[in-house]
């Protein structure tokens, strides 16, 4: 071919437009490069349960770029969340200095002022109603050293225990789960049995939004042998839902029926272990009474696959499908989180899912296990297993039990009798004592109630009073729960404070300090310490220098338990990536697998059983039947629709630190209601439109994403909101048992404005 | 030059330099003006919606890989077009400052076995599957 001038002219401009952007594989060189860190510091991501070990970048001093920490269990792997942390720390938002309330308004004051204040209410509450009237609310994202410290001050320094924290909104129900299965609280597998499994059931859980990286683990199986199932069970058919070969839509609430119904198909297809089940398991009705496996298959009479495609509306077809799919496969493991978590009927929904397993005998063993994915980074270690709940004490032990207090009392070298024998009040109780100003003066520290409560607006009432006090450790001042304390303290953030989070499956890993601390800010250590001094705290209670002084404290009480992590040492802690309790000594790896010999260090290498569910007095671990019960609030005529609440991926909780990043805030900068096509069409809503969704309790207006995600009959509202806070609408009706209220579902209607 | 050797046709050739000039423009003007993206912070960061339409293969690719399935979102990597996010803006995001946040095991590994001359993108398409994954057999927009 002959090249015309024109065509070499438009061949130049076309090679030189090429050479412009960097020649056809070259890379455009930016400033970048110039912010190469100075060095790499250790550490633990932020965010969600999964727990990415995290290298913070430090350059003159500043965090400047994150990424993964190659040698924890996410292999240097990170979501987008946390791959842009570094801009949230240097935020123009953050607390620097301490303020206090006066005459409404948030004044400048000096450390000394802030915590005179905030003793001075202290010891008036104290003074005018007992301990009984002052309460802790801490958080699954305060560090362990911090929980511990705070648990501590108030049950054995104080006497109160009104120690409480926001894991009683998204784990209460997993603990009371796991505690009534298996006598522990805790998983007794590890995200390394992802690798094995050839079934995974993920139910109530958005798991590529709420726990990307371990998502990421699930697809990558899949993808290395594609005869690897896997089942998701979602009244939203969500982007976890892509890589399904079953999904399960149903009836909001009805999946207690349908846990029930893959037993019932289990049972009758013979696919139960009964080796298993015979020698391991008992039989419990929800009276408590021991029944045998005769009475079980009678129990699930009533949740034949037809009976239940009545009321959940899943085809019976497909729950024999899934049953088979559950029980056939070599290695199955089940994740699930709040979809299951926060309903009245918690506790139940997470037992029936562990039946699924002690019924087949997929547990114990490498890719088969029940795995309760944790919401938040230290829900687990930080609360559950130190014990940061009004009715617990650390490592499993229960205030309402005199031998565990005794046992307690000894370990932290404090007189028998100190604690206070009557546990304290729960979250919802808590916050309900606070409000009519029965509890008057509130600690709150590293958590948003005022945005993150159901039903909020009762509560956000009773913070307006001037007859209670509430001191809130805070990082970021456009918080909602800034608007209503009265004494505000600047906390260090994340990698400006050394500690540690425990993940959830079973992890231990340090975050390292990598910067200091902006401003005043002091860390959550320091300002409990100051505030255990002020009051009046025995200085055998507290005798703390710095958090690796807490650490060993609570690392040597462990050792009296199961939960024995006295192997974790500091030094193991900053050579390694995290490790798994239980842990009892230096040279000991770390515990993938619980409850089974040759695992498990709890089981002499002799104990004459495979398994032993040594929580349990007989060491068997427990089938319990649960019945389908609904909703606290099922849709009725009025408000014929079911609301529920949920994250996306790239907001974290109340948005308070992810609002904080331009591109996580541009990508979802403000709340809408996602409302099912067939929904829309029926009420005249195109996507876009504003729609007012009205529960008994309040009514919002949002716009509506139109799509088919949600099924019909259901509208899903984010809740990372500030300025569209979705629990002014949702229920604090709570699950007897655990104590968590039900977010996930409520009655609601829609109409376009 | 003989016609039946040329193996790029004159069309193909002149398509190419087109294409190329409105890659180079769309570059340059989002660059100088932000134009061509949206300039409101509602829905900014909501690339895909936009591109694809736009870029339609791009997006596609995207949507189908490793990225698109584990919600790896376009910003993470190319930052805003109007350079108001939080890292630059980027058509061809620098590996060390960008990839190596999620892939320096890998990056380390490929420097050990093969020296540091090539760049993560000689080998690997930029939204796709690496290329041992069969990723040109899943993408929905590649002609087979």
């Amino acid at each position: 071919m002959k090249l015309s001038r024109r065509e070499i002219l438009k061949a130049a401009a076309a090679s030189s437009a090429m050479m412009a952007i960097g020649g056809p594989f070259g890379v455009i060189k930016d400033a970048a490069a110039a912010n190469e860190p100075d060095e790499w510091v250790k550490s633990v991501c932020r965010f969600c349960g999964t727990g990415c070990g995290v290298m913070v970048g430090i350059k003159d001093g500043k965090c400047v770029t994150v990424k993964g920490d190659p040698n924890n269990h996410n292999a240097g792997f990170l979501c987008l969340k946390g791959a842009l942390m570094p801009p949230i720390v240097y935020s123009k938002d953050r607390v620097t200095r301490p303020y206090i309330r006066q005459k409404g308004k948030l004044v400048p004051a000096s450390w000394d002022e802030a915590m005179s204040l905030v003793e001075k209410k202290f010891k008036e509450a104290v003074a005018e109603g007992g301990p009984s009237a002052i309460g802790y609310y801490g958080s699954g994202q305060a560090l362990t050293e911090e929980t511990y410290l705070a648990s501590k001050i108030f049950k054995a320094g104080l006497g109160s225990n009104n120690v409480e924290g926001n894991p009683r909104l998204c784990m209460a129900s997993a603990v009371g789960g796991y505690v009534t299965t298996f006598g522990k609280d805790e998983p007794c597998g590890s995200y390394s049995d992802i690798d094995a499994a050839t079934c995974m059931m993920i139910i109530g859980s958005n798991m590529s939004e709420c726990h990307p990286v371990l998502f990421k683990r699930v697809a990558a199986r899949k993808q290395a042998d594609p005869n690897v199932k896997i089942i998701v069970i979602d009244p939203r058919k969500t982007n976890t839902a892509r890589i399904a070969d079953e999904h399960v839509s149903f009836k909001p609430g009805t999946d207690l029926a349908i846990l029930n119904s893959m037993a019932w198909v289990i049972i009758n297809e013979e696919f139960d272990n009964q080796r298993f089940h015979s020698k391991y398991v008992t039989f419990m009705t929800n009276e408590k009474e021991k029944v045998d496996f005769d009475a079980y298959m009678k129990f699930l009479e009533d949740y034949t696959p037809e009976k239940v495609e009545t009321m959940s509306g899943v085809p019976a077809a497909q729950i024999k499908t899934i049953a088979k799919m559950f029980a056939e496969a070599s290695a199955t493991t089940s994740f699930w989180c709040m979809g299951l978590n926060q309903r009245i009927r918690g506790v139940w929904a997470n037992n029936l899912v562990s039946n699924l397993h002690l019924l087949t005998g997929h547990i114990g063993k490498t890719g088969a296990t029940p795995f309760s994915l944790t919401g938040q980074p230290n829900a687990c270690g930080g609360v559950r297993d130190t014990g940061g709940l009004c009715h617990l004490l650390p490592a499993g032990r229960l205030i309402k039990k005199e031998a565990h207090r005794n046992a307690v009392e000894k370990q932290w070298g404090i007189p028998l009798g100190t604690i206070n024998p009557k546990p304290g009040l729960h979250t919802i109780a808590l916050w309900n004592a606070f409000s009519e100003a029965k509890v008057k003066a509130m600690f709150v520290l590293c958590t948003n109630p005022a945005h993150s409560l159901p039903n909020v607006n009762i509560y956000t009432e009773g913070m307006k009073r001037t007859d209670n006090f509430m001191v809130l450790s805070e990082p970021f001042m456009d918080a909602e729960t800034v608007k209503y304390c009265d004494v505000l303290l600047p906390s260090a953030f994340w990698c400006e404070k050394r500690g540690t989070y425990g993940c959830s499956e079973r992890r231990y890993s340090l975050l390292k300090k990598s910067t200091e601390p902006l401003g005043e800010c002091k860390s959550d250590f320091e300002i409990l310490m100051d505030f255990a001094k002020r009051m009046g705290v025995d200085p055998k209670v507290v005798p703390y220098k710095d958090v690796d002084d807490v650490w060993d404290e609570w690392r040597q009480v462990s050792a009296a338990t199961p939960y024995n992590f006295s192997g974790i040492t500091r030094e193991r802690m900053e050579k390694e990536s995290g490790i798994l309790w239980p842990c009892p000594t230096e040279d000991h790896p770390g515990t993938k697998i619980r409850y089974v010999r040759g695992e498990d260090p709890n089981i002499p290498d002799d104990y004459p059983k495979k398994y032993h569910f040594y929580g349990k007095p007989d060491g068997r671990a427990v089938i319990w039947f649960r019945p389908y019960k609904g909703a606290a609030e099922e849709p009725n005529e009025e408000y014929p629709i079911v609301l529920t609440t949920g994250r996306v991926i790239d907001h974290w909780h109340t948005g308070t630190m992810t609002m904080k990043v331009p591109e996580l805030r541009r990508s979802f900068p403000v709340a809408y209601v996602e409302v099912n096509i067939e929904d829309a069409k029926a009420k005249g809503i195109q996507n876009g439109d504003d729609v007012l969704l009205e529960t008994k309790r309040d009514k919002m207006v949002l716009k509506a994403r139109v799509s088919d995600v949600c099924r019909p009959g259901l509208v899903f509202v984010p809740w990372y909101d500030a300025n569209l806070m979705i629990n002014k609408l949702t229920l604090n009706a709570i699950d007897k048992g655990s104590k968590q209220p039900e977010f996930k579902i409520c009655a609601v209607k829609i109409s376009k404005v | 030059m003989n016609r039946t050797n040329l193996k790029i046709s004159k069309g193909k050739l002149v398509g190419f330099a087109l294409f190329s000039v409105l890659l180079m423009s769309v570059v340059s003007l989002s660059q100088a003006k932000g134009i061509k993206h949206l300039k409101a912070t509602d829905s900014a960061a909501d690339c895909y919606e936009c591109h694809k339409y736009v870029t339609p293969r791009v997006a596609q690719n995207w949507l189908e890989s490793k990225h698109g399935v584990q919600l790896m979102k376009c910003f993470v990597c190319h930052g805003q077009p109007d350079g108001k996010g939080s890292i630059p803006f980027s058509v061809k995001p620098d590996p060390v400052a960008v990839c190596a946040k999620c892939h320096d095991p890998a990056m380390q590994r490929m420097k050990e076995k093969f020296g540091t001359e090539k760049g993560c993108y000689e080998c690997h398409p930029f939204h796709q599957n690496s290329l041992h994954h069969d990723a040109y057999k899943k993408s929905a927009s590649k002609k087979e």
